[in-house]
């Protein structure tokens, strides 16, 4: 049975992020799962062929869509108004289309997709207290953590503590904005682009717009990119 | 065309209504007074879609949508941040009216 | 002095550590309109209530659990639920199951029970699939 370390969270000897792990043995809910996927194939509720083709949607997705509407934001004004006006629409510039993999959308993510633009005066961050409704098609998979209802509970009351845990703290002159996404919206943060990239390719500009930076739970830094943190933690302004 | 009862800047509360068996009109809304700050557009209301009418033909009713912006200090006893923090979520239009004059 | 990993080991377990007053509900006649307005709470509307700072940690997704999201989207995509059901459906777990069982396990549950319930499969369906997998599986594996 998988298990993660939730009910002996104080046992282990675990860092503050350490992935949780896997079981090797057989889970029962992998059985549970097989068992009603392939009884709705064998009833005609969905054929193996849908299956395959939203699995590879699913594998395709992740924060780098996210990172190029950001990145091509920061470097192309037109764009950006083009983003804030209508999200759902901008996407397609970067190859993002809202209808996949189905032709008219996800069950799950449907087709509204709003961007949430950072500004020194404004920093917002996202929830779903809900249940944990994330903009898939440009972020991915959420984190597991964006799933508790731990999260769920504290982002909405105590969101500077939580964003502080984060290692984000904000004088009272900035607006800590929550936004949480209880019915068919999606949202992403647009983060500010951070000083000393002024005449950084989209491409290296993308790379330090991670996943969490589009949540509203970090803040791009000049040399953290989505793979490797920085040589040296700075402490945001 | 979609007929909007409220426009941008209307100050609404969240009405109390009891709820029984689902809702996405959360808790902490209930009674609260904030700001319309933008429109979405007309949805299925979660009470309808949530039992499986979730289109015009299968008996779900739609309704226009409200991004409502609130001040946590409004929303919270004690709230431990700022003054000027706030918090957005989107209500339909049926779990709103118009906010009191004094508040 | 311990170093501050030990330190939240033996501090946590000293936390788990507590009395407990048990008052059973098991059918009482009477109960104030407060707790029932706590038991018909619906269950996921979480926002604001107390909790405490924990870790917040990252988990891939494994391949059960990725085939439980594509499933369950399946199912939408081709009309047997939708999403909103899917949500609905976690919440009638009730709180030990909503809060007990992993994410994913959730969505594989209420899929299994929500077919049951439109009368697409039979319980005895299910549970004769479920012991055929586990068999392939195991001997498979």
């Amino acid at each position: 049975m998988t298990q993660n370390d939730s009910d002996h969270g104080h046992d282990h000897d675990h860092g503050a992020h350490d992935p949780i792990q896997a079981s090797d043995q057989l889970s029962e809910f992998e059985v549970l799962e097989r068992a009603v996927r392939e009884l709705a194939i064998e009833k005609g509720l969905f054929s193996e062929e849908d299956h395959r083709r939203f699995s590879e949607w699913a594998e395709s997705i992740g924060p780098s869509g996210g990172s190029r509407l950001v990145a091509k934001a920061w470097t192309d004004p037109d764009f950006k108004e083009r983003l804030l006006a209508d999200g759902t629409e901008a996407c397609k510039e970067v190859g993002i289309d809202w209808l996949d993999p189905t032709g008219v959308g996800t069950p799950s993510d449907y087709t509204y997709f709003y961007v949430l633009e950072n500004t020194p005066e404004v920093h917002n961050v996202i929830v779903c207290t809900l249940c944990s409704c994330y903009p898939r098609p440009v972020l991915g998979m959420s984190p597991d953590w964006y799933r508790t209802p731990n999260y769920r509970r504290r982002l909405v009351r105590w969101p500077r503590e939580v964003l502080a845990e984060f290692g984000l703290h904000f004088g009272p002159d900035v607006e800590v904005r929550v936004h949480d996404s209880n019915q068919k919206s999606r949202f992403m943060v647009m983060p500010m682009r951070p000083e000393g990239t002024e005449d950084w390719t989209e491409e290296q500009l993308a790379a330090i717009i991670t996943r969490d930076t589009m949540i509203g739970v970090a803040l791009p830094q000049a040399d953290w990119t989505a793979s490797g943190p920085p040589s040296e933690v700075k402490a945001n302004a | 065309m979609t007929q909007y009862q409220y426009g941008i800047g209307d100050r609404v509360t969240v009405k109390d209504g009891t709820t029984l068996f689902h809702t996405r009109t959360q808790a902490f809304t209930r009674g609260k007074t904030g700001t319309v700050v933008e429109f979405r557009p007309e949805w299925v209301i979660p009470e309808d879609e949530a039992w499986g009418r979730d289109d015009a033909e299968r008996g779900g009713r739609y309704e226009p949508f409200y991004v409502v912006r609130f001040r946590q200090i409004d929303l919270w006893p004690n709230y431990t941040g700022f003054d000027v923090d706030t918090l957005e979520t989107e209500v339909s239009e049926h779990w709103l009216e118009p906010a009191k004059e004094n508040q | 002095m311990s170093p501050p990993r030990s330190f939240d080991s033996v501090a946590g377990r000293v936390a788990d550590l507590a009395p407990v007053f048990r008052e059973p509900l098991d059918s009482p006649y009477e109960i104030s309109n407060e707790l029932y307005a706590a038991l018909r709470h619906v269950l996921h509307d979480v926002g604001g209530q107390i909790d405490l700072p924990l870790p917040f940690r990252e988990k891939p997704e494994e391949q059960w659990e990725m085939d439980t999201y594509v499933t369950c989207e399946c199912l939408g995509w081709r009309g047997a639920w939708n999403s909103e059901e899917r949500r609905r459906a976690e919440n009638d777990l009730g709180a030990t199951l909503y809060f007990g069982l992993p994410y994913y396990a959730r969505w594989a549950t209420v899929a299994a029970k929500v077919l049951i319930n439109k009368g697409l499969i039979t319980p005895d369906e299910l549970t004769a699939k479920i012991d055929d997998v586990r068999a392939r599986l195991e001997a498979g594996a």
